[in-house]
């Protein structure tokens, strides 16, 4: 380093001068990148069409903000209902992975037995699995039985794609988590069953915080499950009711957008507030 | 694997029961029961029935057993390596360039630059909008009528007439694997960033005692800590590039002419559109034992259940 | 109220593998009511597997564990009255340091005034009553066990089990930590069970030492018996700082009696001591056993390599003059550098014998009155 200073045609202070501006443009640009879409989707959101295409050309300085495009779609449109339908589905199937993971996560931890390993390799190869092969099986299945058109078999099916990273998750989480706070707790008096609320389950939040995160992530997002098990329109969640609305007359880009920005509220909101719960569960893996 | 392992844990349960005195049996069932019912339920048993049904002619109406005829059918089917194809050039282009970003963004926030703690809660917005909101977007920015890049181009002379990104043949392809990698890009990056986060600094101190380079450094601290890391995003990324149904469905339903049909689009075409699920299940198949097949070497090369077990 | 603990026989296998590791091979001992015993050994030596067993967390695979008259073999450890500290510290996190030291009371359904009362006593005892309402990520390390055995003996057990509750303490903490627990000790009605790989702790603790080997008692004895009549190469080796000299000696006969030779010395062996039936022994020696000069009655040469000075008294790392490792405790030797021979004699009644099998075959000391030399650092303790 010290020879650096007589080598080459700029100096050392240049050469990191001109690394730091290397490294602030990648930044500016990746940002760049990313808030255009964004930044377009709010602003045709929140003001109405006549303002946006005013002059032929899309005007993105947003001059006149109004609620007209939000009103349009609860007058003539299903959205309320398409909400109500995504928000069942996705907390029921939050609440359904989160439980399973952290048992399972728990148990596998806790007890021994041998062929863990191919447990985990089937948890794993559930992970990578894909959702469109597993929707067609599911399909299937559910229309013998008659599910289709549920909350119930949708809610099932947003779990099977969820679960298997939340399992992988708390699994891994609970290995950090010391057996020796439990033995603590069964020392002193404890029984298992005692020990787990007192102790596992409030040691375990992080863990599952971070797991129910994905979960919610992962139904709040879904197009294909609801796609393929749902196909009476007043069961659609709001991804495929909404996905439907350009192909409408009645319908354009500023309420497009509108119902855009109202999907993306909740993982605005992680985005916010949960981050370093959504960071854990990159640190194993992430999802989808 | 569901029976091997529930013997495997019945063993389990009755070593404990010996001093069972505190419902250890109990919890033992309550821990595994919940994820063993659900993983025959949603996963064995409809994968086991698809590829059943995956032996029969229009099994839904007249069922009629023709054996591996549904396969025969698709792989004899020329259209169907075009499909593959598709598949795989979506793949490989999507996590190519999502990796490449994704690594320099990681890089960038990993020198601890001003504003890197919002840069980094900006890019959780990709990974988190629904890939509905995402294609909204993209085709709002490349629509030919209003698309504010068409208006871009054209106000910049570089194109005579506006173009319509999804729905022409040369273009389909590409405007699909940006959006793609507008979404994805930050799980890479995610992924390597808690890498290098978790690098100990004394190991860049100790090489500039040294007399390192900023180069040699990289080269030898940075990039062996991400080698394994790089390797399973190129993996587990590109195996869910390659299945990815709902951004090219969404974006493009496939078109035009079939130039962005990959084989997630066609499963879907063939269960849905042209209702003939033998098929549908015959390709679902296929697609299944490649998945199993790469999960194989996956498993061979990184025994990733070593974190676990 | 302190309770005796008997274990019969008792055998703790694991299995991983295929293989079967025997952790604990048949172990017997009796540690009486109210005593502070420690059980020591190298890692790996089924210590703390032991007390895991007396705690309940282990089950022996066989053989019996029982506290005074009552069989607890198979008892879960929700059913022992015991309270153990671990190595971990194992400190709830999400629990103030009143709800830490209050978690046992609070699972016997103690009252909460009660409660109070009595963690208020404890941590007055233990002087943390400022951190009472803090969380433990807050605390020092120091502090952080102070609260673990608040914790601990706040349940008032009838045996209280120490993992080696301060091996990740500083050398400060620790000795103030080690005069705390023996004054807790004397404070409470409870026997004590400690668990350590330092010979040092178990040394200065105890009333009663329990070192371990593979899984097998090595001896069990009061730290000074301990020290003086150790009953192996291994236990003579294992306690004291620094180890004891070991050196291979041929057995002759000759014409005044039995005498034992080894590199550079030949010692005679008195009248009326039994000669070894082996032809070669082993001969063990303590450094702080051994005069600088030459007028004791045995003579050895030790080449110095390294003088380590620890202000009183210096440790003298040397060699024979066939290679044996060889240590010299003493005050005199503050000149002394690399490279020096140095003349060193001991008295025979200082010396072990052990046989080939490592047995101690003959205790020099068991010629009572004979000792001439009074050791630096007895009971082993290097200050």
């Amino acid at each position: 380093m010290a020879t650096s200073a007589g080598r080459g045609l700029v100096s050392h202070d240049t050469q990191k001068r001109l690394q730091r501006i290397a490294v602030y443009l990648t930044a500016l640009l990746i940002s760049v990148f990313t808030i255009i879409p964004v930044y377009v989707m709010v602003v045709i959101a929140i003001q109405s069409p006549a303002t946006t295409f005013a002059g032929g050309r899309v005007n993105l300085l947003p001059t006149e903000p109004s609620l007209r495009n939000f009103l349009v779609l609860l007058g003539s449109t299903d959205t309320v209902r398409y909400f109500v339908n995504s928000l069942v589905v996705t907390l029921g199937s939050t609440v359904l992975s989160t439980t399973i993971a952290v048992a399972a996560g728990y148990g596998l931890t806790r007890f021994d037995f041998t062929g863990k390993s191919l447990a985990a390799r089937a948890v794993l190869f559930s992970y990578m699995f894909s959702p469109i092969v597993l929707a067609i099986p599911l399909y299937v299945v559910f229309s013998t039985l008659g599910l289709l058109n549920s909350h119930f078999a949708l809610t099932l099916a947003l779990t099977a794609i969820s679960a298997p990273f939340c399992i992988w998750l708390m699994w891994q989480y609970f290995q950090t988590v010391p057996i020796a706070l439990e033995e603590s707790a069964w020392v002193r008096g404890a029984s298992r069953w005692r020990t787990v609320r007192d102790v596992v389950l409030p040691v375990a939040r992080p863990g599952y915080i971070s797991a129910a995160i994905f979960a919610f992530a992962v139904a709040w997002n879904d197009f294909t499950m609801a796609r393929v098990v749902m196909s009476r329109d007043e069961m659609y969640t709001i991804t495929v009711g909404a996905s439907l609305f350009l192909d409408r007359v009645s319908i354009g880009w500023g309420e497009t957008m509108a119902v855009s920005l109202l999907i993306s509220i909740p993982p605005f909101l992680i985005a916010l507030f949960l981050q370093r719960y959504l960071l854990q569960g990159f640190s194993v893996g992430g999802l989808e | 694997m569901s029976t091997a392992l529930k013997s495997r844990l019945a063993a389990a349960g009755s070593a404990l029961r010996e001093r069972d005195v505190d419902g250890t049996t109990l919890l033992l069932a309550a821990c595994f029961v919940p994820m063993l019912a659900f993983f025959v339920v949603v996963w064995v048993i409809p994968i086991v029935y698809a590829l059943g049904m995956s032996l029969f002619a229009s099994p839904v109406r007249n069922p009629e057993f023709v054996g591996l005829g549904n396969y025969a059918a698709l792989l004899g089917d020329g259209a169907f390596w075009g499909f593959l194809w598709n598949s795989v050039v979506y793949a490989v282009a999507t996590t190519g360039l999502s990796l490449v970003i994704g690594l320099g963004l990681a890089l960038v926030i990993n020198q601890r630059i001003r504003g890197g703690d919002a840069l980094r809660t900006l890019m959780i917005f990709p990974y988190l909008l629904p890939t509905l909101v995402v294609i909204f977007m993209w085709k709002f920015i490349l629509d030919p009528n209003i698309g504010i890049l068409n208006q871009f181009l054209v106000d910049a002379g570089l194109i005579d007439k506006p173009i319509a990104f999804f729905s022409t043949l040369e273009f389909a392809m590409p405007a699909v694997v940006v959006t793609s990698v507008w979404k994805f890009a930050s799980f890479a990056f995610f992924i390597l960033l808690a890498r290098l986060q978790a690098i100990d600094p004394d190991l860049y101190e100790r090489a500039r005692v040294e007399g390192a380079t900023t180069w040699q450094a990289f080269r030898d601290i940075t990039f062996p800590h991400l080698r394994g890391a790089i390797l399973i995003i190129l993996l587990v990324r590109g195996i869910w590039m390659f299945n990815k149904f709902d951004i090219i469905y969404l974006s493009t339903r496939g078109g035009p002419l079939q130039q962005t049909t990959t084989l997630p689009i066609r499963v879907y075409q063939l269960a849905f559109s042209e209702v003939n699920f033998g098929m549908a299940t015959a390709l679902a198949g296929v697609m299944f034992f490649l998945l199993a097949g790469v999960a194989v070497v996956y498993f061979r090369a990184f025994a990733p259940e070593k974190e676990v077990a | 109220m302190a309770t005796s603990i008997h274990l019969d026989t008792v055998r703790k296998e694991f299995r991983t593998l295929g293989n079967t590791h025997v952790a604990v091979d048949d172990l017997s001992l009796d540690i009486p009511e109210g005593s502070f015993t420690t059980f020591v050994g190298p890692s790996g030596c089924g210590k703390t597997t032991t007390l895991r067993m007396l705690a309940g967390l282990e089950t022996p695979t066989s053989g019996t564990v029982s506290f005074g008259d009552e069989d607890v073999t198979d008892l879960p450890p929700q059913e022992r009255n015991v309270s153990m500290v671990f190595q971990s510290i194992a400190l709830y996190p999400h629990m103030s340091v009143r709800e830490n030291i209050g978690y046992g009371l609070k699972i016997h359904g103690v009252p909460k005034a009660e409660r109070d009362e009595r963690i208020d006593e404890a941590a007055a005892v233990l002087q943390i009553e400022a951190q009472l309402e803090k969380m433990p990520a807050e605390l020092s390390g120091g502090q952080q066990q102070r609260v673990a055995l608040g914790g601990a003996f706040v349940q008032d057990p009838d045996v209280l089990l120490l993992d080696e509750p301060m091996s990740d303490l500083d050398a400060k903490l620790k000795s103030d930590l080690r005069v705390e627990i023996q004054r807790l000790h004397q404070e409470l009605d409870t026997t004590v069970v400690y668990v350590t790989h330092d010979q040092t702790e178990a040394m200065t603790m105890s009333d009663q030492v329990v070192l371990l080997r593979d899984g097998e008692l090595a001896q069990v004895d009061p730290p000074k018996q301990l020290f003086d009549y150790p009953n192996s190469e291994y236990v003579a080796q294992f306690i004291g700082m620094p180890s004891t000299n070991v050196v291979d000696c041929a057995v002759e006969a000759g014409d005044g009696g039995t005498a034992l030779v080894g590199p550079g010395f030949e010692l005679s062996l008195p009248a009326g001591v039994e000669a070894p039936t082996s032809d070669r022994v082993r001969l063990g020696i303590r450094p702080q056993y051994l005069d600088v000069g030459s007028d004791g009655a045995c003579r050895l040469s030790v080449d110095v390599e390294v003088v380590e000075t620890l202000g009183t008294e210096s440790v003298v790392h040397g060699r024979l003059e066939d290679g044996t490792p060889f240590d010299v405790v003493s005050d005199a030797v503050d000149d002394a550098v690399a490279g020096d021979r140095l003349d060193v004699s001991f008295d025979l009644a200082d010396a072990f014998v052990f046989g080939e099998d490592g047995e101690t075959i003959l205790f020099g000391s068991e010629r009572a009155g004979e000792r001439s030399s009074s050791p630096a650092g007895a009971g082993g303790v290097t200050p």
